[in-house]
């Protein structure tokens, strides 16, 4: 019942949209209704019609002859505005939702969504948001037609021949309800196990795509192929078996609509004989029974979506109502510009029970200051430029920033003082302009053009078939790992933040392009405070005074740049 | 247009099954028409007793035979579309990644790989509801309809002659419309997908945004983002949606006309109710395999989206050749000798010769893209030189055996592939055949001992996306592990092997690799200089060819390539 519960808050997410839902809804039961009714009355008049030539009595063929003509009509407007109206509502509730959930994930990322770094979780995010996004269409819309088709089924049946519903009900519940949800609980294992060895192909094919060159290297690339296969002969049992089962489903519900007929007609027999009942009225009854069965065919599907729904929506929320691991402060303090930093005995642990990612960092710097943090992989170098961003609490000690301590102002406000050029790029798939302003909405064309060259990107800019307006990524121009990190320098220059930190700025690049982009990072870090993060200094020794070393999370030493090159670097 | 024809031709390989399914559904087909006509004679048998053509329980027994025939045709045709799809995708998964495995790791990288993976999974399963639902709904939609027309024709023919010349006009205007439908989305689907895949990106790079401040900024841009798509969405479904209005306008009208033409035919005596009813209830199953593939129309389109991807995989690459030569016992000699080789048409080694001797360590060294990587991957014997030759102790390195000569080497690659298993696995899957005291050496010999240590499980520990991430330096050492474990080999390639490494374990590492290169032929490519520095013997690459080669002490003395690299880098 929970997860009716998750339904109805997400129906109220999309309040704003009510009206339009309930007018696509509307119009979708007035076609079913109408399609219904075009058989019923059909079948009527047809039987009416024969019974008065056979009798030679007059009959009034104006009024049920209008009546069909008026259920064509509906029919065919009906299911086009339908689909037009419950397409739209439907796309307005997407909308929501997604503004919805994102502003709701803001706060959390990054300390509450670990989980997202993920590959398969995110994919799994992203699923269930696609089965939200559908779920007003296909169970809502379909669902409660159907439900609205069979209240007035049985209430036909009641008033024309109350003795049928002995077979009717049973068969609609057989029909609509048992029987699909008896094919669901018998293949409900092999649905999941075939969620599972799908994600296990999928892994084993992305190494052996990824390993190739090593696979082959080691002969070992025939095994590979062979465990491929082999979990894709599991899953392909299973999805055989699965797909016995529906179709046993999809002959065995309408076999019983069907019997149902028989035993419909079977009910009337002795009541049209003895003249309770005009035939007439039993041809529309056969007739109303097979076409409002064709209204019941979705809801197994239904059915099944409504809890893929429920599930779903029981994940999003669940996610959505993490609270966010740290609280703004309500009035936040003013920070002096430009701001130091200090760290005070402070330790950060990333979850319970996991080793102290920070352990008593005491570092200061004056506004200003240039300095690299040095250490291995694993020594909290990462951990603290995240610590100083706000983005996790602090187990213990105090960070202040411009004479602040960080639980006093909002985080916010100090990452939009810290611009971060990092180790791995992120771009966009916008243009680059929109990839230069994020963190400046408001950037005038000289301002950008100002970053762009101390960025040394104008050959980049002026290569580009749209110049500024050029599409990055995917579906646009690709990048190279040179120029991303080029585009990302001048995003933080945009920022006009008083505190740089490059994180790793040069990892991965070989020598040349390397070199080619000190110039650019020397650009960028001039008149702020500068911290390095980098396992092994070598070049980027240029950019600072001084070298703080850390090791096992806290601070190992700090000495003057040239004293640790010159103690280091071997000659 | 070739997505069809791949579609098509695919389609043939499982032209029986698919055969035996359209017997299904034609048997199917007959039943309905049966079903419909004893249905029929049994409600006319009651409506008029008089007129009854035979006892009533032998029409209903007749009913209930259809009833039974058709459900299990339909079940038996839905199971076997579904197990030759299924066949047909296991096949086509097997075929594709023989011919990925095939093809050599230049090449295939050269293919962006990560797509690979979608392709072979989402892509080929992308196909099945084609194969298994629509194919044979297609056949339906055609067989359905001449039966129905032909029993109601012999029943009554002026209903079959409005049948006749009303039903043609539904797939003309079907494809007049479709046709134009699938124009406008094709021209909006860029633009469609850029704003659907706005929202997943902004999900997947939070922190980012909240690093740039900018998270509030794109939420907001988002939700006028959503609006856009919403409009252009409904104006593609506008039009698309009237096909399915010309359909069911055609299924009313003619249904509407058959009903009140019947209605004064009966009223005349112009027809028997028996046959009057039996068309009206077989008129709406003509159209019912219509409607149902409508509702499948978007499984072709993404068959035939999948189809546009996957036709091309088959065509990249053919694999060459194997030679049949035996492999040295003994570290050998390795040479290239005036090397051309290039990939996607780009030359990369341009006449390269060099000499690697045994007992040694050489660097080769070179800036990035002047083919050192290349170089390594053709003493692999992946890939051939389009002129010049790679020699192994003055032999073709083209006449050897591959899986002989690779299993006599060892690649330690940059980022050493995580494969999906456990860590035993992924030491393992380089040497099945270790035993455990080599594995314990190697374990030892890499410091990936004391990772282990730290891991919950020790060696049993998943890796991959399922478990435990490794950082880089750990990464490196799992390689260095498995290069270990591989005793058998006399030859080690090292791409840049302990760039994540610190310091010490560096040097640690570089000690290991002197001692193996006594009996060993050791070819270390170095993007740091550091690493060359300690080597025997430098080889600098510049553009696709040897400049310089020598000792490192000797070369730095000379004003040459190599001590201008150096230059270039110190600080």
């Amino acid at each position: 019942m929970r997860g009716y519960a998750n339904l109805r808050r997400l129906l109220s997410l999309m309040r704003q949209d009510r009206l339009r839902m309930l007018g696509g809804f509307g119009l979708a039961v007035l076609a079913a209704l109408a399609a219904v009714g075009l058989m019923t009355v059909s079948g009527w008049f047809i039987a009416a019609m024969a019974l008065a030539g056979a009798a030679g009595t007059a009959i009034n063929y104006f009024t049920p002859a209008a009546l069909i003509r008026l259920c064509a009509i509906l029919r065919t407007g009906g299911r086009y505005g339908e689909r037009l109206a419950t397409h739209d509502a439907a796309l307005r509730g997407l909308a929501r939702l997604r503004g919805w959930l994102l502003r709701r994930l803001i706060p959390l990322s990054p300390a509450r969504l670990a989980g997202l770094r993920s590959a398969e979780l995110f994919a799994r995010l992203r699923a269930d948001i696609d089965v939200l996004e559908q779920w007003y269409l296909v169970v809502l819309v379909p669902g409660g037609v159907a439900l609205v088709g069979t209240g007035l089924l049985i209430a036909a049946f009641a008033w024309w021949l109350p003795v049928a519903l002995l077979v009717v009900v049973p068969a609609v519940c057989m029909a609509a309800l048992a029987v699909p949800a008896l094919l669901r609980q018998r293949t409900r294992e092999d649905a999941a196990a075939v969620v599972q060895e799908t994600a296990l192909v999928r892994g084993h094919l992305i190494d052996a795509v990824r390993g190739h060159a090593e696979l082959l290297a080691w002969g070992a690339d025939a095994a590979q192929a062979h465990q491929i296969m082999q979990c894709d002969a599991q899953a392909t049992a299973r999805r055989l078996r699965m797909a016995r089962h529906e179709a046993l489903g999809a002959s065995l519900s309408p076999l019983i609509a069907q019997i149902a007929v028989l035993g419909v007609i079977g009910c009337a027999y002795p009541v049209v004989m003895h003249g309770h009942l005009a035939p007439a009225f039993l041809v529309m009854l056969v007739l109303l029974l097979l076409a409002g069965y064709e209204l019941m065919a979705p809801l197994p599907e239904a059915a099944i979506q409504a809890q893929t729904a429920a599930r779903a929506a029981e994940r999003v929320f669940a996610l959505a109502d993490v609270q966010p691991a740290l609280r703004e402060p309500p009035v936040p303090a003013v920070m002096a510009r430009p701001p130091g930093i200090r760290f005070r005995g402070v330790a950060l642990r990333y979850e319970k029970g996991a080793p102290l990612a920070l352990d008593g960092v005491d570092l200061d710097l004056a506004p200003g200051a240039r300095v690299a943090i040095v250490g291995a992989s694993g020594a909290g170098k990462t951990s603290l430029i995240r610590a100083l961003q706000k983005f996790y609490p602090l187990e213990k000690g105090e960070i202040t920033f411009g004479g602040q301590p960080l639980e006093a102002v909002n985080g916010d406000d100090v990452r939009r003082q810290i611009a971060v050029i990092g180790q791995h790029p992120v771009l966009f798939n916008r243009s680059l302009r929109e990839n230069l302003v994020l963190a400046a909405g408001d950037a005038r064309e000289e301002e950008i053009a100002r970053a762009v060259e101390a960025a040394q990107l104008q050959a980049f800019v002026r290569a580009l078939p749209d110049g500024y307006g050029t599409l990055l990524g995917e579906g646009g121009v690709r990048v190279s790992g040179g120029e991303a990190r080029r585009i990302t320098i001048a995003r933080a220059l945009l920022q006009e933040a008083p505190v740089l930190i490059l994180d790793e700025p040069t990892e991965g690049l070989d020598s040349r392009t390397a070199q080619e982009l000190f110039t650019a990072l020397e650009a960028a870090s001039r008149g702020r405070t500068v911290m390095v993060v980098t396992h092994r200094l070598a070049g980027l020794a240029r950019l600072v005074d001084e070298v703080v070393t850390m090791e096992a999370g806290h601070i190992g030493g700090r000495v003057p740049v040239s004293a640790y090159v010159g103690g280091f670097h071997p000659g | 247009m070739e997505a069809v024809r791949w579609l098509r031709e695919e389609t043939l390989r499982i032209r029986r099954p698919l055969w035996r399914a359209g017997g299904f559904t034609a048997l199917a087909a007959f039943a309905t028409v049966g079903q419909a006509w004893f249905l029929a004679r049994l409600l006319a048998a009651i409506v008029f007793p008089r007129a009854a053509a035979g006892p009533l329980w032998k029409s209903a027994l007749f009913f209930l035979v259809a009833i039974g025939v058709r459900a299990y045709a339909v079940s038996l045709g839905r199971r076997t579309a579904e197990a030759a799809s299924l066949g047909l995708r296991t096949d086509l998964r097997k075929r594709f990644l023989r011919h990925i495995q095939s093809l050599d790791p230049l090449t295939l990288r050269a293919q962006a790989s990560g797509d690979l993976m979608v392709r072979l999974v989402d892509g080929i399963d992308a196909l099945g509801p084609y194969y298994a639902r629509y194919l044979p709904q297609a056949s339906a939609a055609v067989i359905m309809p001449v039966i129905a027309v032909l029993a109601i024709f012999r029943a009554d023919w002026v209903s079959g002659l409005i049948l006749v010349c009303t039903a043609p006009f539904i797939p003309v205007f079907m494809v007049l419309v479709g046709h134009n439908a699938e124009r406008a989305a094709d021209q909006r689907f860029a633009q469609l997908r850029r704003l659907g895949a706005a929202f997943i990106e902004a999900l997947g790079h939070l922190t980012t945004l909240r690093e740039l401040g900018a998270a509030q900024r794109v939420a907001d841009g988002l939700d006028a983002e959503s609006e856009t798509y919403r409009q252009l969405t409904m104006q593609v479904l506008r039009i698309a949606f009237l096909s399915s209005l010309v359909l069911e306008f055609f299924t009313t009208v003619s249904i509407a006309l058959i009903a009140v033409f019947i209605g004064f035919r009966l009223l005349a005596h112009d027809l028997a109710f028996s046959a009057g009813l039996f068309v009206l209830l077989l008129a709406p199953e003509l159209y019912a395999p219509l409607r149902a593939l409508g509702t499948l129309r978007h499984a072709r389109l993404e068959a035939l989206a999948a189809a546009e991807s996957l036709q091309h995989i088959e065509g990249a690459g053919r694999p060459p050749p194997a030679g049949k030569g035996a492999a040295p016992a003994a570290a050998p000699v390795l040479a290239l000798q005036d090397v051309y080789f290039g990939y996607g048409g780009q030359p990369v080694l341009k006449g390269c010769s060099c000499t690697i001797r045994p007992g040694q360590v050489t660097a080769l060294i070179g800036e990035s893209g002047a083919g050192k990587s290349t170089i390594l991957q053709l003493l692999l014997g992946f890939g051939q030189p389009a002129s010049g030759v790679v020699t192994v102790d003055g032999k073709d390195l083209a006449t050897l055996d591959p899986v002989g000569w690779r299993a006599r080497v060892s690649l330690i690659p940059q980022a050493p592939t995580v494969f999906t298993g456990s860590l035993r696995h992924n030491l393992l899957l380089a040497m099945p055949s270790a035993d455990p005291p080599t594995l314990d050496r190697a374990l030892k010999e890499s410091g990936l001992d004391t990772v282990v240590a730290r891991l919950p499980a020790g060696l049993e520990t998943p890796l991959g996306e399922h478990g435990v991430g490794l950082s880089g330096g750990q990464l490196q050492r799992l390689g260095l592990a498995r290069a270990w474990l591989r005793t058998g080999a006399c030859v080690w390639l090292f791409d840049e092997a302990t760039a994540h490494l610190d310091r010490e374990s560096a040097q640690c590492i570089g000690e290991r690799i002197r001692a193996g290169a006594s009996t060993r032929t050791v070819l270390l490519v170095a993007h740091r200089l550091e690493a060359a520095q300690k080597a025997d013997w430098v080889i600098v690459l510049a553009d696709g060819r040897v400049v310089e080669e020598g000792p490192p002490a000797m070369l730095a003395s000379q004003a040459g390539a190599y001590s201008a690299l150096l230059a270039a880098a110190a600080p």
